[in-house]
């Protein structure tokens, strides 16, 4: 197996966009082509991660046609709805075409349009990730699997609602420094939790979880760029390696799942990536998580191995997990205020973490020159989960 | 007029698995018997969830997760207006949702 190198990365504003689906692919892979010295190379395959063109945007084939518009013919193209872990699946996908040799320049790009459909729809077309018989015909959406989970997981590891609004504060102060985050505005424990209009502004959506533990439904696209680790110092000033993926499976009704208040996909698919990266969790600098509610960033953040369990609202008491702490988490705003173009969002992380690797954050950055990054992109409810490291450098 | 929702018991190794799956997830067998799911049970967790799929005339729908007395954990509406985890319930079969005009039963769980 080659080496595989990040060698350009790109993506639009995350909200609510007047382009379409396509277009709003188009300017992702154009930012990412563009960051790369290419000169007259070729692009060798394209893969898209997307979850609900079909549904919501009347459009198949999408890899096809983002072929035609970007005029990169006869390049091989595949579409990859793998839910909301489609956009690292895209890259997983990627890395394994270069590492293998059979392409050397891959572009990964991740798109979703969601606003085609109201908010009723888009519910509904993300809650055909749940078992058709077991959970989808009791009306079980995503945030009442989330509830679910929140409740038995608070109830057991001593988590308050304090802790679930402390991921929310932090994660839409960094957003609030992000310019492509769908979400730019700060909230506060009083507007959210604890003044007299809070649960006005913070109403319940799936009880013990609330408004502003549910991320946005969000448009936008984000591109990577892949190639060959040996040709990466010729297409880019800052490599990024990408040094571990680990990926693993789990039941797909959460009842059935020997403890439903573990997330072992996201232990295992952790461990994986490490064991590939050869680092421990302790090596990550930087890590952008799948905050799609509140309550997951703090699971994640203690099955992917940062905190022991039970330790994560204790570090986010302390901050450890702000763009300045210990190991910042989120620092572009997460799910939770970049927003959550579903199948892209996986791409999305990578972009994000190559922009904290090369030092181009901007108002965001991670200081300390961040050299390892840590991506959980989080599948159906935890039952598809993908574990990416990335590295500065090749 | 109400059906039942089955469990499937592997007819190789006797596990009971709910939903069902193609093989036994314990002894790799693919006979099963169907096992109705009845009785009482330990509500494990619940939600009231707002954000609701197309097709609901209503405001909320209340959800959980049950662990049956008789082996298997189940997902089912509440028909509990206060639901506490821990508390005992018992399972029923009722209409959960119509979908595409058409009736769909499930589990339905109140106050044991
Ligand atoms: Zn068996």
């Amino acid at each position: 197996m080659r080496d595989v190198a990040i060698v350009g990365a790109g993506s639009t504003q995350f909200g609510r966009s007047q382009w379409s689906l396509l277009k709003l692919m188009c300017e992702a892979s154009n930012e990412a082509l563009g960051d790369a010295s290419l000169g007259d190379r070729r692009i060798d395959a394209v893969y898209v991660a997307n979850m609900g063109s079909v549904r919501n945007n009347r459009q198949a084939g999408l890899a096809s046609a983002l072929v035609d518009r970007l005029n990169v013919f006869p390049a091989a193209a595949e579409t990859i709805e793998n839910g909301p872990a489609s956009g690292a699946s895209a890259v997983k996908h990627g890395v394994q075409a270069v590492a293998s040799g059979m392409c050397d320049l891959v572009l990964v790009c991740g798109g979703e349009r969601m606003q085609e459909v109201n908010a009723f729809e888009s519910t509904e077309f993300v809650s055909y990730l749940s078992h058709r018989y077991a959970e989808y015909v009791y009306g079980v959406t995503l945030p009442a699997l989330a509830g679910l989970f929140a409740r038995l997981y608070m109830e057991r590891h001593g988590i308050r609602p304090e802790h679930l609004a402390m991921v929310a504060i932090k994660n839409h102060a960094n957003g609030a420094r992000n310019p492509r985050a769908h979400l730019q505005t700060p909230v506060t424990m009083e507007g959210i939790l604890t003044g007299p209009d809070a649960f006005m502004n913070n109403p319940f959506i799936a009880d013990p979880l609330r408004f502003f533990d549910c991320c946005p439904v969000s448009d936008g696209a984000s591109a990577v760029l892949l190639a060959p680790a040996e040709m990466a110092g010729e297409l880019a000033r800052t490599p990024v390696r990408v040094a571990g993926i680990g990926q693993a499976t789990d039941c797909q009704a959460v009842h059935e799942r020997p403890d439903p208040a573990e997330l072992p996909a996201v232990r295992l698919a952790a461990q994986r990536a490490f064991a590939m990266a050869g680092i421990e969790p302790s090596g990550v600098d930087v890590a952008e998580l799948h905050d799609a509610f509140t309550i997951l960033e703090i699971a994640e953040s203690e099955e992917a191995g940062f905190f022991g369990r039970g330790e994560a609202a204790g570090a986010l008491e302390r901050g450890e997990t702000r763009i300045d702490g210990r190991l910042p988490i989120n620092p572009s705003g997460g799910l939770k205020a970049r927003g959550h173009p579903v199948g892209n969002t996986g791409v999305s992380q990578i972009v994000e973490l190559v922009r904290q690797l090369r030092g181009e954050a901007g108002n965001y950055q991670v200081p300390g020159d961040p050299r390892h990054g840590f991506a959980l992109n989080f599948g159906g409810f935890g039952n598809n989960v993908l574990a990416t490291v990335l590295e500065r450098g090749v | 007029m109400a059906g039942t929702v089955d469990a499937a018991r592997c007819r190789s190794c006797g596990r009971l698995s709910y939903p069902t799956h193609f093989y036994c997830p314990a002894c790799h067998c693919r006979d099963f018997d169907p096992v109705p799911i009845e009785g009482e049970g330990t509500l494990l967790t619940w939600t009231r969830v707002y954000a609701l799929p197309l097709d609901y005339a209503q405001l909320y729908l209340t959800l959980g997760i049950v662990e049956l007395d008789m082996g298997v954990r189940a997902m089912g509406r509440l028909d509990i207006d206060e639901p506490v985890t821990g508390a005992r319930v018992r399972a029923t079969v009722g209409v959960v949702r119509e979908i595409g005009g058409r009736e769909v039963e499930g589990l339905v769980f109140g106050t044991a």
